[in-house]
């Protein structure tokens, strides 16, 4: 047999490939979501910001656009970052950033910047940034419930051993955020509950905590019914209690008490300035379509306040119609079932109950975001992760993403070793003492 | 692996709930698409698009001669947003900057504030969020463009929420003159006068325009849904604005003079009927005189000017001539038929002729005739106002023309004394325009005109409707009657009532005087209230214009007659009408100029000089420091002789240019027409003639 002067290509030396390259790891397909959604959004915030745009910089609208693609390159340079460091650090940091969150919620609480009604922001000395602390405090909570689950896993049944100490922070974070931002809080609470629940939480308990968290929202529905039956008798009795209730605490009731009632009563006849973002929302959804108007020939925006942040989901629909509404929400659902299959993979504790927390309580914020923009929900101010125009919320995104793809990094590299000790142990039977020493110094395996 | 099961499921389960939450989301927004949809995709339609009006602009009410009398121009009120966001963002980081020197600005434009107080208030406002702060109104165009510039404002609507509402306000350009009869046009009350006669044609239609409101508050136009709006037709009346101001100053100096309660005035010209200038004066409670209402269309019992009718309709019944013989006795009172008749004036003689007597104004010798012709038919001499046009409205386009009030002249005694009583102008209404009318009719011929006092509506230059003189009686009387009716008015100017104010009058007038003792509302005859008239026309030869002239006198005025109070303001305004316009028609007034040299130019005196420097030439120079000068040659030689022009006076145009003699012109606000080109060779007013506001001069180039 005479030799083929053809070479293979895996004898070839091989391109080095591009040392950023080289380096990027973790799972590709959520590599490719998180590119995929801020694609989108690009194109969805440069057409929702056309209003913005005219009222603030006399309608140069690129300006945005640049922000926007200026937010992702930040993005994106905190996302590698975060997945090169070895998830198991992240454990040590959920614990000092949650123990700095409750102090941070509390200077916000009281000497906090008031945007936008509550009072939820705190301004970065040197970068000049407003930032929502409830979002630091979000991300430090669920890492931190991470560790805990992760580390009460053993005697999580017991209530005052387990159950305590992981409901705790959940507790202090919940009532800290609130004040200022109930609804933020809510979401918060019912994410965590959530992760309790795949945590291995007694039912029992849960089910006791939410009844506890209940009474205060019975007690805004029950307002609500009270203020609207009133108002339809005497409406200048309401508006004179109304300018009582005038503490900086109290201030927020009011809203909540009328948006539950809007949402409970607006019905599709009554147009007024308090419902005037739902109908303006339902307005762009039913001009939508199933196929949409086309990118950028939103009318909406225009008139829809927020079209750009709390209500682009509305927009998305309005341009690329009901379809392109479903493909989001599809992106979503497989980005959740990568880091499920992720957490199958991930052989440790901490690492699973880290990308599960992350990326649910992700995709249930896009959910709540949608729903808030088809009224499924009262109007609260939630954004669409990843899509909604930039801010502190949209770095933390890609902080926790970040996060995800560490522990997936490390899930390949344990893969790939354990291919190469498989191969290892066909050749030679004798090294597996190393492996073992390794195993120690990760935390608890499941 | 127990526990990593156990957690299994649960991711499981929790995973298919967020996959039927997102089922349901999408089934919500397929519901909101397809089982709301047209509820709410109607709903940003009246939302987003609506439909504004457009409003035409309001047409011009010109003078015969193309004066504007009445036009619309904008003016702007302007309010202040202190909500807008960009003057508010940053902690209102705009306004702070650019309050100091807003503030300045505002007080330099308008005085009544100082900066200071404009600063305070404009922080008051700014502090309080009025969304609609008034800032100042009625600003003119001008003003507007300038405001326009200021800080804060020149960074637009935005920024600075200046919100400029336009609106039209109604200009009158010559003010008092004939302005009740113009009229008002006004929103909170109806228009009077033209304006609101010809109010559906001068408004226009309101056009319409779909929009739709998108960022920032502007309003985009949707195309193929606009309707225009069509501006106001333009109406050009009879009114001449010079003869307006004649009669307007002629009778505004009487009524001051008289102090009496209101006075009015009307010029028609003859053969046409056309309203030529119209006045109407009433004494405001400051006694200062104002046109406040139109005087001219409002009946009253007429006194002696009806006599005119009385002749007229005697003569044409045949019962008297005008050579007649009267006995109205000597005591100025007399039993005639039915009821006792009082003269105002005692008669210059016992026996008088009826033209004596029509002359003089005698009630007895006027009613006697009249019992003469109609003892017996009294109702006759209703047939007769009714062949005179008396009985019904004349039909002017003015709104609110008041009908004459006739007795009931029916054949028994009240109806007797009733057309007894009406023969000399008692217990019968007319207004002043159909006195006018009347009297018209008999300068004319004998042909009746009806008064009108709109020559034209135009849209946009193009004449829509042109209004011709209407006949409304080829002859109201015999050819003889109308003439022996002449011969008696002019007996009335020659030796009657008005003998002292006409005697010097340099063309014949004719006319009747009429003085009316009245009453009426708040007025009885004790309080010794006077309606004073003249009504005429001239010249007596052949007739131009007819004129009447009332004046209601205040109680106990010491002055009341006709002849006292009417005739003078009458006179004047007749010369002044035949200097300008009898005497201007009978053409040109070529100056004869001694001057007949080879060469004449004029010119503005330095530029003349520095042409003979320029060409080594020594003229005469007798210029001194005249402006303009003439240069033309004298034994052979040249001479630059001074032009003095002086500034009320018409100034020798002669050889100017059109450009020297226009700003000469201008300069004293004088309308030019131009005839011809090439230098001034003739003009129709001659050098030093004292001239008025917007006399119109025509010039001959050649």
């Amino acid at each position: 047999m005479s030799q083929q002067a053809d070479i293979k290509f895996s004898d070839l030396a091989g391109i080095k490939p591009a040392r950023l390259l080289t380096k990027t790891r973790g799972d590709k397909t959520i590599w490719a979501l998180v590119f995929l959604l801020v694609l989108i959004s690009l194109l969805v915030v440069y057409s929702a910001t056309g209003s913005l745009a005219y009222k603030m910089y006399k309608g140069n609208t690129e300006v945005y656009l640049f922000k926007q693609i200026a937010f992702i390159a930040v993005g994106f340079c905190v996302i590698y970052f975060a997945h090169r460091v070895n998830y198991t650090i992240y454990s040590q940091v959920a614990k000092i950033l949650f123990l700095l969150s409750i102090p941070l919620l509390l200077y916000t609480l009281l000497f906090g910047v008031t945007l936008n009604e509550g009072s939820r922001w705190i301004k970065l000395p040197i970068i000049n940034m407003t930032m929502q602390t409830s979002d630091l405090a979000k991300l430090s909570l669920f890492m931190f419930l991470a560790r805990l689950l992760s580390r009460k896993q053993n005697k999580i049944k017991d209530f005052k051993k387990g159950f305590l100490p992981v409901i705790l922070p959940v507790a202090v974070t919940c009532l800290l955020i609130a004040p200022a931002n109930l609804s933020t809080a809510l979401l918060l609470g019912a994410s965590c509950m959530l992760l309790l629940f795949i945590g291995r939480v007694s039912t029992k308990h849960l089910m006791l905590t939410i009844s506890c968290a209940m009474i205060p929202v019975i007690f805004l529905v029950m307002a609500a019914v009270i203020k609207h039956k009133s108002s339809a008798g005497e409406e200048v009795a309401a508006t004179t209690t109304k300018k009582e209730k005038s503490s900086k605490l109290f201030a927020r009731v009011d809203t909540w008490i009328s948006r539950v009632e809007n949402f409970m009563y607006g019905s599709k006849e009554a147009d007024n300035d308090n419902n005037y973002q739902t109908n303006q929302a339902k307005i762009a959804i039913a001009k939508g379509g199933a196929f949409g108007r086309g990118p950028g020939n939103s009318e909406q925006r225009n008139f829809l306040p927020q079209a750009y942040n709390d209500f682009i989901y509305a927009i998305i629909i309005e341009e690329y119609g009901l379809i392109g509404g479903a493909f989001i929400i599809f992106i979503y659902l497989v980005f959740l079932y990568r880091s499920i299959r992720l957490f199958k993979k991930c052989p440790y504790a901490f690492g699973a109950f880290l990308a599960l927390g992350l990326s649910f309580t992700l995709v249930i914020q896009a959910m709540a975001n949608m729903a808030v923009n088809v009224n499924l929900f009262p109007v609260t101010g939630v954004t669409l992760p990843l899509v909604s125009m930039g801010g502190s919320s949209f770095l933390f995104t890609c902080l926790s993403i970040g996060i995800i793809l560490s522990v997936a990094r490390n899930v390949e590299q344990l893969e790939g070793r354990k291919k190469m000790e498989a191969l290892a142990k066909q050749e030679e039977e004798q090294e597996g003492e190393e492996q073992e020493e390794e195993v120690e110094e990760e935390p608890e395996e499941v | 692996m127990e526990i990593k099961r156990d957690i299994l499921w649960r991711v499981y389960l929790s995973f298919l709930g967020v996959v039927l939450l997102s089922f349901i989301v999408l089934g919500r927004a397929f519901y909101i698409q397809n089982v709301e949809g047209d509820h709410w995709r109607s709903m940003s339609d009246s939302m987003h698009q609506r439909f504004v009006e457009l409003d035409a602009e309001r047409g011009t009410i010109y003078s015969e001669d193309g004066q504007m009398l009445s036009t619309s121009v904008p003016y702007f009120d302007l309010y202040m947003d202190f909500g807008a966001d960009g003057l508010r963002e940053k902690n209102g980081k705009r306004f702070k900057d650019n309050l100091d020197s807003f503030a300045i600005s505002l007080s330099g434009m308008f005085p009544d504030k100082t900066s200071s107080e404009y600063k305070k208030e404009l922080k008051q406002a700014y502090n309080t969020k009025d969304r609609y702060y008034l800032i100042k109104k009625g600003l003119s165009f001008e003003e507007y463009k300038e405001f326009r510039a200021f800080p804060l404002v020149r960074l637009g609507r935005n920024k600075s929420g200046i919100i400029a509402e336009v609106k039209s306000r109604r200009l009158n350009p010559f003010g008092l003159l004939a302005k009740r009869t113009i009229g008002l046009s006004r929103d909170n009350a109806q228009n009077v006068g033209l304006e609101r006669r010809f109010d559906s044609l001068l408004k226009g239609t309101t056009g319409k325009r779909l929009v739709r409101f998108i960022a920032g508050g502007a309003a985009v136009p949707v195309e193929g849904y606009e309707i225009d709006p069509e501006n106001g037709r333009d109406v050009i009346t009879t009114l001449d604005i010079q003869m307006q101001d004649i009669v307007e100053s002629a009778l505004m100096k009487m009524m001051v003079q008289s102090a009496s309660q209101y006075g009015t005035c009307l010029v028609m010209e003859t053969k046409t009927g056309k309203i030529k200038a119209i006045a109407n004066l009433g004494r405001d409670k400051n006694g200062d005189y104002g046109e406040n209402l139109n005087y001219a269309l409002q009946t009253t019992e007429p006194g002696s000017t009806i006599k005119l009718a009385t002749l007229l309709a005697v003569l044409d019944h045949g019962t008297s001539r005008i050579t007649d013989l009267v006995e109205v006795g000597s005591t100025g009172s007399a039993y005639v038929g039915v009821r006792n008749v009082n003269d105002a004036e005692r008669a210059p003689k016992p026996v008088m002729t009826v033209r004596e007597c029509f002359a003089h104004s005698s009630n007895v010798g006027m009613s006697k005739i009249a019992y003469k012709a109609f003892a017996s038919e009294p109702d006759l001499y209703k047939n007769y106002l009714h062949k005179f046009h008396l009985d019904k409205r004349t039909g002017i386009d003015l709104v609110g023309e008041d009908a004459p009030v006739l007795p009931r002249l029916k054949r028994n005694k009240e109806g007797l004394h009733a057309m007894i009583t009406a023969s000399f102008g008692y217990a019968i209404e007319v207004s002043p325009l159909h006195t006018l009318m009347l009297y018209n009719a008999i300068a004319n011929n004998g042909k009746m005109m009806k008064p009108y006092l709109v020559n034209r509506i135009r849209n946009n230059g193009v004449t829509v409707k042109e209004f011709e003189p209407t006949v409304l009686d080829e002859a109201i009387a015999k050819e003889k009657v109308v003439q022996a009716a002449r011969n008696c008015m002019e007996a009335v100017t020659t030796e009657g009532t008005a003998k002292d104010v006409f005697k010097d009058s340099p063309f014949p007038v004719a006319g009747k005087t009429g003085t009316a003792h009245v009453a009426g509302g708040d007025i009885k005859y004790y309080d010794g209230v006077y309606q004073a008239s003249f009504v005429g026309y001239f010249p007596a030869d052949k007739p131009e214009y007819t004129c009447i002239v009332l004046i209601k006198t205040s109680p106990h005025a010491p002055m009341h007659y006709g002849g006292q109070l009417a005739a003078p303001v009458f006179k004047e305004i007749a010369n002044k009408i035949y200097a300008m316009y009898v005497q201007g028609k009978k053409g040109m007034t070529l100056p004869v100029t001694a001057d007949s040299s080879m060469f004449s130019y004029a010119g503005f005196t330095p530029d003349v000089r520095n042409v003979f420097e320029q060409v080594n030439m020594k003229p005469v120079d007798s210029a001194h420091k005249n402006t303009w000068s003439i240069i033309y040659s004298n034994n052979y030689k040249p001479v630059i002789k001074g032009n003095p022009v002086v500034k009320n006076q018409m100034p020798d145009l002669f050889h100017m240019t059109l450009k020297d003699a226009l700003y000469e012109l201008e300069n004293r606000n004088m309308k030019v027409i131009v005839k011809g080109r090439g230098k001034v060779v003739a003009q129709d007013i001659a050098p030093g003639t004292a001239i008025n506001n917007n006399q119109t001069v025509t010039l001959l180039l050649n």
